[in-house]
């Protein structure tokens, strides 16, 4: 029993030492952020009067340029379908005249199924606002129709037993 | 006797190429399933259709003849790992063969002006020359990451490392290419 009553104790101060370092790793992370994040008004002022800051961001930002450059540049249509042809030429004769060979050679780049869903996920999002505003709305409503209700009924009954009495009361509202 | 003897072998042969059809279909499964982003991050890497064609059909050369006709453990790990190496020695021997013809024939057409410095050609091709010359760990990264848009966490199972460290080696990556672009800057 003792030996259980240690254990409990012994979880409890560890839960309760994991959340301590939790919060500190938390407060730790924030108090970083906010000094050195490059957001930060004096990493700001550095970077636009430092020349070997500015250099390096000009290179940095030159390699995303040149990245974001060599994703968007386009390819034909049909080169997926090229490649496959061009690929499937080199297999053995078996797997060049399987039925998947021929899907393979005229296939065709196919959006992924986010992206297809992607143009709808506005008027999606939109709906489900709606039906949630509606739901809302009609459940809102509903109950405190209900409460004022109730609340009506209470307060007609206290009135008509404080000026007719009791019973009478009860009768009226029992009818 | 003889007869059957043949008849005996020639429905062995069959058989035993029929089971190695059956077992080999995986190759075409596989390119139909990997086969779009295969050829997105080839064109990314070399940027050029023939160049890409080429490097596809080597990737799946090598995917018929893998450890005796054996299908590997993690295809996508493996084809996206043999695709990149080929690209990457395309590049390299494209490079080299520029730089080649280059210093056999310098014209004035060739020397960079500061107006095309942000030409969108020759920075594409400069990246892409930087790449190549990547350490392997990084360039590695770098490319599934950045070409061929694979999350960290894909990456880190195809080159068998955590997500974290193949952030850390794209941050690297990304450093060391921009004091190249930087000094390629500085040389002109």
């Amino acid at each position: 029993m003792s030996i259980n009553k240690n254990k409990g104790t012994t979880l409890k101060s560890q839960n309760g030492s994991s959340n301590k370092c939790r919060r500190i790793r938390a407060w730790l992370h924030k108090a970083v952020i906010s000094r050195f994040h490059i957001d930060a008004e004096w990493v700001q002022n550095h970077i636009a009067n430092c020349p070997r800051c500015n250099r390096r961001f000009v290179n940095v930002a030159k390699v995303n340029l040149a990245l974001s450059a060599i994703k968007s540049q386009p390819h034909k249509l049909d080169l997926l379908m090229r490649a496959n042809t061009q690929a499937i030429g080199v297999l053995k004769h078996g797997l060049r005249e399987a039925p998947k060979a021929e899907k393979l050679r005229a296939m065709l780049p196919e959006p992924k199924p986010l992206e297809k869903c992607g143009k709808y996920a506005h008027s999606t999002a939109n709906v489900a606002a709606c039906i949630a505003i509606l739901l809302l709305m009609k459940i809102g409503i509903f109950s405190s129709m209900d409460t004022f209700q109730t609340q009506g009924q209470k307060a007609v009954e206290q009135y008509y037993a404080s000026q007719l009495g009791e019973d009478l009361a009860d009768e009226v509202f029992s009818a | 006797m003889f007869g059957k003897a043949v008849n005996y072998e020639l429905i062995w042969d069959f058989t035993v190429s029929a089971a190695v059809d059956e077992s080999q279909q995986w190759i075409l499964s596989a390119m139909q399933r990997h086969g779009q982003g295969l050829v997105t991050i080839l064109w990314r890497i070399l940027g050029n259709e023939q160049d890409v064609c080429d490097a596809y059909q080597n990737t799946f050369l090598q995917l018929a003849h893998y450890k005796g006709r054996q299908k590997p453990e993690h295809m996508k790990a493996y084809i996206f790992r043999v695709a990149s190496n080929t690209a990457v020695s395309m590049l390299k021997h494209r490079a080299a063969e520029k730089k080649r013809l280059s210093t056999a024939i310098v014209t004035r057409e060739g020397a960079i002006s500061p107006e095309n410095e942000l030409d969108c050609k020759y920075l594409q091709e400069t990246l892409r020359c930087h790449i190549a010359q990547l350490p392997e760990y990084l360039r590695n990264v770098v490319m599934l990451r950045d070409l061929g848009e694979l999350s960290y966490a894909q990456v880190g199972r195809i080159l068998d490392i955590s997500a974290a460290t193949a952030r850390v080696y794209r941050c690297k990556a990304i450093q060391l290419l921009a004091v190249w672009m930087g000094k390629e800057r500085e040389e002109r």
